[in-house]
Formats: structure tokens, C-alpha cells, sequence
């Protein structure tokens, strides 16, 4: 199969999960024990009043005209309005956006840069104590609860030490975009480093998980690689041990490395929810929790629907770069 | 861990819900702490006013840890290690409730996909890949959100037989502990439907391939039913691999709960990321009462890794034992 007709089988398929994550999503709404037209009306309201509420938000309708208004808006960005602020849901989850990417994006980069490193210092001196050092702490990490650690790092770093922020986000990539796009190349510095000192902790407690499972991954996938015939005759043929091992043996391990990384995105978002807690981050998970609290079922749909649908695209774009990374698979 | 969580009512020191306020926020062992406090100026046991003001001074207030509550008390003067004794029986029920009805489905949907293959395969799997697209934590979130928060209070059965006081008072204990276990319904039944995905995974894998040896050909032939056949061929020859996802699951799910109850999700009224969060108001003036819950998450999470490894090496002779830690 050509890589072209792989990605629309992958796509084809991709729409369909999509097509469920957003009908799961739409009966969310029917387990719960609580009536939409509640959260708006005090209790004790006028009968009519009531059903005029009811009818207006179409909760009278019959089961499939409701799923058909709430689907056939989706592909048009229309996620519905808000119960509680009665403004577009859509325009919410795009405020929040943002917030969550940097986040996600930044624990991303803390793991990479640190984890590919130690996982290749660790399978390159094995038994030594920088193999036993990186590989407690990959055991220590992808054992710890991320909210805890990010609770001790405000301990510690905040609020003893006043080395950092407790955080929140006084500004984002996208307002200092705005200020270099105006021009202001010196309030765009600052606001970097302001960016860059709020976003730190909350990097860190969301990356340190990847870091220990990237480790964990590019150590035994090394280990792997160095055990090969081909590494073998790399150095027979008088290759110095630098480029044994950085030019063939890492390249190789990369490869499930990236998938795993790909893979392991919707973790980090579901990190990120938590995350954010901890931090007051301004982000989606911040909106989802919000909008349980407050019974806004479409704002908590319409969270559930952005989040599920760029995780499946982010999936289907991972698959199309391993395949191009590595030849040897199979377009199944 | 495990029996530290079944014997709670006879280790810990006192209940878990016990208030003592003239003791709050007091250091574990090993720690002291000073703090300031504005306190009324008295003289001959009345306030002193001047110019229309109540005055107040500083004062350093010096907390010692004691023997009493070695790993102190929170900010209602409750017992922090009763908390993490009582604490443990919510993670591990619901580590093992959870992981168990989450193997019930996932081996189910599994074998049925990988030993009928064709259409029940393409539906079950499909269905697989939407779960899948959702981010577990924020599946468990909304469903929790959405459902609320049931419960079932089941008695414990050391207090109901009386064998928990009886021992309590014979050794010098504080008595009246809790006489019921609260038993989290929703929170266990959530983090089933958000992680019963990768047993069926599992399961399906070891069908497939198991499906085509022998033996399974030699039952069918012998005219045994599918029931029979998957129930008494296929699963026990599946079953080494869903052991071990079962271990590094219970250790997943037990980190899920204790993420839920952080977040304020949870139906458990005593548990470790309940107590974190907790802790928080008092960051700055008593650091260990989000400390001290979170360290036995983290050990008792990195106990059953260790497990789930040693058991991947020990059932699996094909893997050698260098992959993973």
C-alpha cells in the first residue's frame, strides 16, 4: 500500500472515531441525574416559565432532532452556547487553547532534552552509577503522582524559597505575539521572561513523567541497538565510538521513541487537566473542571470534543511520520 | 501496605477523623516549627485597650513534634499516619475493585474480538479506538462530574465482631473507630470503563495467535463449545501477560484515584489525594500535610512497578530481563 492510500484509510478511520468520541460525548449528558433547565431557573420557578426555558434551549425535542442540532454543527465550529454565560462554547475553548498547547508543547521539550541524554549516558555506561542514578530516577518518576510533585515544588521552590512563582499566567505566547506584531520587539523580551518564569514549575511537574518514560525508552532501546551486528561492524570498520553511537545506534532507538512520545500525548493532556489545577493555569482543563462544577453540559462537551479530536489528528499525523521515518513498515 | 490497609483498625493510632484543635498543625518527628502569631495583649485576665483599640503583640509560638503523632497532625489536629492507614484501604479497593471489574470487561471484550475476528473484531475494536480518544483522566473527570459521587458504606468487620476495640483497649489504644469502610462506587466503576481498553488490547493479541495452535483446532474438532474452548483453552494460556498488565494497572489505578479525590472527585471520605489537597492551605506554615500522603502514594506506586516488572521477567522467558528498570 502507497503511503497516500495508507493516509486515507488512517483519515477514513480517524473520522469515524471522531464521529464516536463526539456521540459518547452527546450521551454524556443523558447518565447524569440533573436537568439542564436547572442550572439556569431557581427552583421554585413558574411551571411556564419553565417550559418556555425548556423549549427554548430545544430539550423538547425528540432524541434525534437534539443529536442532529447538536452534530451538524460541529463540522462549522458551532459547539453550541454556554448555559451559564449563554456565549459561544466555541469561542471559550479557543480562549483557553492556547494556554494548554504551551504547557503541553513546554513538558514535551523539559522531557526531550533531558531524557534522550540520560537515557543514552545510561545504556552507554551500564552499571556504572550514572546508569544506577538515571534509572532509579526513571523508576521514582513514572511513579510519582504529577499533582503531588507539583504541590512540592510550590513547597519548596515557591514558597520557601521565592525562587519561582506560585503561577498563573500573567501572559502567553499569543499576547507576546501580538506585542512583536505591534512592533514592541522590548515589552515582547520582557514578557518572554515573565512567560518563561511562570511556566517552569508547570512544565516541570508535567514532564516529569515523560522524562522518566523517555529514559526508561531511548535507555533500553539503545541497549538494544548496541547489542546489533551492524554496530558491530560499524566499529570493526574503525568508526570512532561518538559516531557509532550518536550517527547509527540513537537514530535507530529514535524511532520508537517518537511513537511513544506521539502516543502518550493524550496522557499529557489528561496531565495537563490536573496540572493546571495545581498551578490556577487558565487552560482547557481548568475550563472542563469549571464546567462540571458549574453543570454547563455544552462547554463540558464541547472541551471533551476539541480534546478527543486533536488527540485522533495528532494520532494520524504520528502514524504518517513513522511511516516516512521508517521504510520498513508495513501500511497496515 | 496491603496488610497495613486490612489491619487499620487495630494499627492506628487513633480514628481518622478524630479533631483535636488545640494540637493542629503539629511537625512529624524529627521537625520543629516556629511561628508568629498577633495575639490580644492581656492584663489581669482582660484585654488591654487603648485609644479605643485592642492591642496585640507578637508572639513566637514554638510547636515540638511528639511521640503521640509521629507524623503530626493536620490542619484540624487529625492524626496524619491514621489518615495514610485509613487512607490505603481506599486506594487499594479501589486499585483492586477497579482493576478487577476493568480485566472483567477488557479480557471478555478481548477474547471474544481475537477469537471471532471478521465483524465482532471490527466492532469491538472500534469501540476500543474511541475510548482510546479520550484522555483518561478527563474521561474519568466528566463521567465522575456527571454521575456524581455514590457511595456504599460496608461495615468493617474487625470493629462489627468487636475484635478491633477489644485489642484497642487491651493494648491502651484510643477506641472508637470507624465502624464502616466507604466503598467509592462511581470513582470504581469510572477508572473500570477508562482502563478496561488495555486489557481487551492484551487479550485480543494473545486470541489471535492462540487461536490458531493446535490444541484450540484439537478442542473444536473434539466438538467442545466456543464458551468452552476460550474459557478452558484459550484464557489460561493468555493469562500471563493480563497478569501483569493487572499489576502495573493496579498501580495506574490507584494513581487515577488518588488524581480524582485531589481534584475534590472522589465518594471516599479518607484519602491520600484528598489530604493533599488539603494540605495546601497550610503550605506555608505546615508542609507536611500534603508531604506525608503523597510519599505513600509514591511508595506504594513504585512497590507495585517493581512487581509488575519482576513478574514480566519471572512469567516470561522470551523477554530477557534488561528492557525496562
Amino acid at each position: 500500500m502507497s503511503l497516500s492510500r495508507f493516509l486515507i484509510k488512517r483519515s477514513l478511520q480517524g473520522l469515524f472515531v471522531i464521529w464516536g468520541v463526539i456521540t459518547v460525548v452527546f450521551g454524556l449528558r443523558f447518565i447524569s441525574p440533573g436537568d439542564p433547565a436547572n442550572v439556569l431557573l431557581p427552583p421554585d420557578v413558574d411551571p411556564e416559565v419553565r417550559a418556555q426555558v425548556i423549549a427554548e434551549l430545544g430539550l423538547n425535542e425528540p432524541l434525534y432532532v437534539q443529536y442532529w442540532e447538536f452534530i451538524s454543527g460541529i463540522p462549522f465550529g458551532d459547539l453550541g452556547l454556554s448555559l451559564v454565560t449563554r456565549t459561544p462554547v466555541s469561542a471559550r475553548v479557543v480562549a483557553r487553547l492556547p494556554a494548554t498547547l504551551e504547557l503541553a508543547i513546554a513538558a514535551t521539550v523539559v522531557a526531550v532534552v533531558i531524557a534522550i541524554p540520560l537515557g543514552v549516558l545510561s545504556a552507554t555506561r551500564r552499571h556504572e552509577p550514572a546508569d544506577y542514578g538515571a534509572t532509579v530516577f526513571s523508576l521514582v518518576g513514572i511513579s510519582t503522582p504529577n499533582f503531588w510533585l507539583g504541590v512540592m515544588l510550590i513547597l519548596v521552590l515557591a514558597v520557601q524559597l521565592d525562587a519561582f512563582p506560585t503561577s498563573q499566567r500573567p501572559i502567553g505566547l499569543d499576547g507576546i505575539a501580538v506585542l512583536l506584531a505591534g512592533g514592541d520587539v522590548g515589552a515582547a523580551i520582557r514578557g518572554f521572561g515573565t512567560w518563561l518564569w511562570h511556566i517552569t514549575l508547570p512544565a516541570i511537574t508535567l514532564g516529569t513523567y515523560f522524562t522518566a518514560l523517555i529514559t526508561r525508552l531511548t535507555r533500553s532501546g539503545m541497549l538494544d541497538q548496541l547489542g546489533q551486528t551492524y554496530v558491530r561492524a560499524t566499529r570493526a570498520k574503525g568508526l570512532p565510538e561518538t559516531l557509532v553511537r550518536y550517527k547509527h545506534a540513537l537514530r535507530n532507538t529514535l524511532i520508537p521513541v517518537i511513537t511513544v512520545i506521539g502516543l502518550q500525548l493524550g496522557t499529557l493532556i489528561g496531565g495537563a487537566v490536573i496540572t493546571e489545577a495545581v498551578f490556577a493555569w487558565p487552560g482547557l482543563g481548568s475550563l472542563i473542571i469549571n464546567s462540571i462544577n458549574a453543570r454547563d453540559w455544552p462547554v463540558l462537551q464541547g472541551s471533551l470534543i476539541v480534546v478527543a479530536v486533536g488527540f485522533v489528528l495528532v494520532n494520524i499525523l504520528v502514524d504518517a511520520l513513522y511511516a516516512y521515518v521508517n521504510p520498513q513498515v508495513a501500511y497496515d | 501496605m496491603v496488610a497495613m490497609a486490612i489491619f487499620a483498625p487495630f494499627i492506628s493510632p487513633y480514628s481518622p477523623s478524630q479533631q483535636d484543635l488545640d494540637n493542629a498543625r503539629q511537625p512529624p518527628l524529627g521537625f520543629s516549627t516556629t511561628e508568629t502569631r498577633e495575639v490580644t495583649q492581656m492584663e489581669n485576665g482582660s484585654v488591654v485597650i487603648e485609644d479605643g483599640q485592642v492591642v496585640t503583640e507578637t508572639q513566637t509560638v514554638y510547636t515540638n513534634a511528639t511521640l503521640a503523632h509521629p507524623l503530626g497532625t493536620d490542619g484540624n489536629g487529625r492524626d496524619i499516619l491514621s489518615r495514610i492507614i485509613y487512607g490505603a484501604r481506599t486506594s487499594i479497593l479501589v486499585g483492586l475493585f477497579g482493576t478487577s471489574l476493568a480485566a472483567l470487561i477488557g479480557v471478555l471484550v478481548g477474547l471474544s474480538a481475537g477469537f471471532y475476528r471478521g465483524r465482532v473484531d471490527d466492532v469491538l475494536m472500534r469501540s476500543a479506538d474511541i475510548m482510546l480518544a479520550f484522555p483518561s483522566l478527563v474521561l474519568a473527570i466528566a463521567l465522575v462530574g456527571v454521575w456524581g459521587q455514590a457511595q456504599a458504606p460496608i461495615p468493617d468487620p474487625f470493629v462489627a465482631t468487636g475484635l478491633a476495640p477489644a485489642f484497642r483497649s487491651a493494648v491502651g489504644l484510643p477506641t472508637g473507630m470507624p465502624g464502616t469502610i466507604v466503598l467509592p462506587g462511581t470513582v470504581i466503576v469510572v477508572v473500570a470503563l477508562v482502563n478496561w481498553v488495555w486489557f481487551a488490547r492484551v487479550a485480543r493479541g494473545e486470541a489471535l495467535s492462540i487461536r490458531e495452535e493446535e490444541y484450540v483446532k484439537a478442542a473444536k474438532a473434539l466438538g467442545a463449545s466456543d464458551g468452552r474452548t476460550v474459557l478452558r483453552h484459550v484464557l489460561p494460556n493468555a493469562i500471563t501477560p493480563i497478569l501483569v498488565l493487572a499489576t502495573i494497572q493496579v498501580a495506574a489505578i490507584i494513581l487515577l484515584e488518588s488524581a480524582l479525590s485531589f481534584l475534590g472527585f472522589s465518594g471516599a471520605d479518607v484519602s491520600w489525594g484528598f489530604d493533599i489537597a488539603l494540605g495546601r492551605q497550610y503550605q506555608s506554615t505546615a508542609w507536611w500535610i500534603s508531604t506525608m500522603p503523597g510519599l505513600a502514594i509514591v511508595v506504594t506506586v513504585i512497590g507495585l512497578n517493581l512487581v509488575g516488572d519482576w513478574l514480566r521477567d519471572a512469567l516470561d522467558p522470551g523477554i530477557e530481563g534488561e528492557g525496562g528498570v
